[in-house]
């Protein structure tokens, strides 16, 4: 009986370690790419049946910075992000409130229209996007390119800022203004303090967005608006896989950081499952 | 009078909303539209309308594989993310130690840009890569280097790597949001704990997993950047439209047509899947 018992034991045991196997296989998976890309971009002379590079070296960064302006490109990428978010937010805080705290006839086909540009590839609007903007001339522009970025990242911002205008408490509004709070007071000290978080987190995921766009940008780009993304697909195609990888270290930082940086707030996962009923 | 008031807060609705769909008409519908019209017009001229484009890219024999091919790597990748989320699911979800890192990781391919990951991957993965020479270290079998990249199965693993959040998240959520009554209720009667698993936990979240799935398949139906660089001879619909206007001269209406017919595509398969997945509960 105690033999048996042992038996189970060892299974139950050996069972939650498999569980662990899985999810470090899962993580290596997700992680090791990235890995890759860091030995790559500081080996040297990295070639034949290595596990690792034989010689640890600066010189790629150095490269990447001197055959491409690194500053100039990082300035446009934030540039456009920047443009783009704004643009996004000043579209969602209205639209949002609409969808989150007024009865519209008909929500769910609104809001599924106004989803739908994640759902058709952005290829395929990109290619009319373009042929629009050659003729008004904003191909080349910061703004025409934030302008494009706005297709992908307001429909983001609107559904979340709807959620989280729905999410506010109609009585908290009621207390207020029965403790003698005039609208504009209300306003500043009640509303605002409840959405900030919402509105910050829909910032932060359309900048990441935008700063991470490279289908778009592709479409509108010139060479006065060559951002990471694209400079990284440039750089692929020279084939200097060293420097792309350098290049690559430095685009990916910022995208992590934010990740990891705002994982306690507000629940990123939230953002991706975002919106039900397709 | 309350018709009036009415009246005025309906017109305020519309005014509030007016940003979001000046943006949809502006930035989606009209571009959609442009391409529609470009896509009927002869290569290169304003005027005139023609079906030549359809006709001759559908005509090739290419264009079939081309379709094909972009069925079979979103679809694959659905699969795939499905056969890795559900068990990636059902572990996270007993909150193991460190299970936060593990949810934070789960997130981690979707907040970097595409190119980055297939770069990475392409690494990982080469002939030179790191589980390259593990296999060839440590499986008796195999001499030479295994090619994965620029093959197909390769592609669907880069895809699902990629796209296999959108899946897992929506999963997750669903799952988390069980009433862990039932599941109890199941145990007490009597089932074993695959039997709940297998008649109670994955019928409910089923509807989770699916609309998932969903997200899933849109996204790789329209992977871009993945098989850009890492398709090799693999050209899915977005890159032999892309491939279209990298012609000089650009062959727009061409590209046009293409891409009208991926986004035909794309709404008639999903409205089939949903039509023959959606269940009443949902």
């Amino acid at each position: 009986m105690t033999l048996l018992r042992r038996y189970l034991q060892a299974l139950w045991s050996a069972r939650k370690s498999l569980v662990y196997v899985f999810l470090l296989c899962f993580a290596l998976l997700i992680y090791m790419p990235f890995l890759m890309i860091v030995l790559k971009s500081f080996g040297k002379g990295w070639f034949g049946r290595l596990w690792l590079p034989p010689e640890l070296t600066m010189h790629w960064y150095k490269f990447a910075t001197e055959v491409t302006n690194i500053p100039e490109i990082t300035k446009n990428t934030l540039v456009i992000a920047t443009l783009a978010v704004t643009m996004a937010t000043l579209i969602a805080i209205p639209t949002g409130w609409a969808f989150g705290r007024r009865r519209i006839p008909g929500k769910e086909l609104w809001m599924s229209m106004i989803l739908l540009p994640r759902m058709i590839p952005p290829i395929a609007y990109g290619l009319g996007v373009a042929q629009i903007f050659y003729r008004l001339h904003l191909i080349d522009t910061h703004f025409g390119v934030a302008l494009a970025h706005l297709a992908i990242c307001a429909p983001y911002a609107i559904l979340v800022l709807s959620a989280t205008f729905e999410g506010l408490d109609e009585r908290v509004l009621e207390a207020s203004s029965v403790c003698g709070a005039s609208p504009w007071r209300t306003f500043l000290h009640v509303i605002v303090p409840l959405i900030l978080p919402g509105i910050l987190s829909s910032m932060l995921f359309t900048f990441t967005t935008s700063y991470n766009e490279f289908t778009l940008t592709l479409m509108t780009y010139g060479k006065d608006t060559v951002t990471l993304p694209v400079r990284t697909y440039i750089a692929l195609g020279e084939g200097y896989w060293e420097v792309t990888s350098a290049m690559s270290i430095m685009l990916v930082i910022p995208s992590l950081l934010v990740l990891f940086l705002i994982q306690r707030q507000v629940a990123p996962e939230k953002l991706l499952g975002g919106f039900k009923g397709v | 009078m309350k018709h009036g008031s009415r009246l005025r807060s309906g017109l305020v609705t519309l005014l509030l909303m007016l940003p979001g769909l000046a943006g949809f008409f502006g930035l989606f519908f009209y571009p959609m539209m442009v391409a529609l019209v470009r896509s009927l017009r002869p290569e290169g001229q304003r005027v005139g309308w023609t079906l030549e484009h359809y006709v001759r890219f559908l005509s090739q024999p290419r264009a079939q594989g081309v379709i094909v091919l972009t069925f079979v790597l979103s679809i694959s990748a659905t699969v795939c993310s499905i056969l890795l989320s559900v068990p990636l699911t059902l572990v996270l979800r007993q909150k193991l130690r460190g299970h936060r890192f593990f949810r934070l990781t789960m997130l981690v391919p979707r907040v970097v840009p595409g190119l980055i990951g297939a770069l990475g991957l392409l690494l990982l993965f080469g002939s030179r890569g790191w589980v390259n020479l593990t296999l060839l270290q440590f499986v008796p079998f195999i001499h030479e280097p295994v090619r994965m990249n620029y093959t197909i199965p390769g592609l669907i693993l880069f895809y699902t790597w990629l796209y296999f959040p959108f899946t897992a998240v929506t999963t997750l959520s669903t799952l988390e949001s069980l009433d862990p009554a039932l599941e109890e209720a199941a145990a007490v009667s009597g089932a074993n704990r695959w039997q709940v698993l297998r008649h109670v936990v994955i019928p409910l979240i089923m509807p989770g997993i699916l609309a998932g799935s969903v997200l899933t398949f849109m996204a790789a139906f329209g992977a871009f950047s993945i098989p850009l660089i890492a398709g090799g001879n693999y050209r899915p619909l977005s890159v032999e439209i892309y491939r279209q206007i990298n012609f000089t001269p650009a062959r727009w209406s061409a590209a046009s047509a293409r891409a009208m017919i991926m986004a035909g595509l794309q709404v008639g398969y999903l409205t089939i899947y949903m039509r023959v997945l959606r269940r009443p509960s949902t």
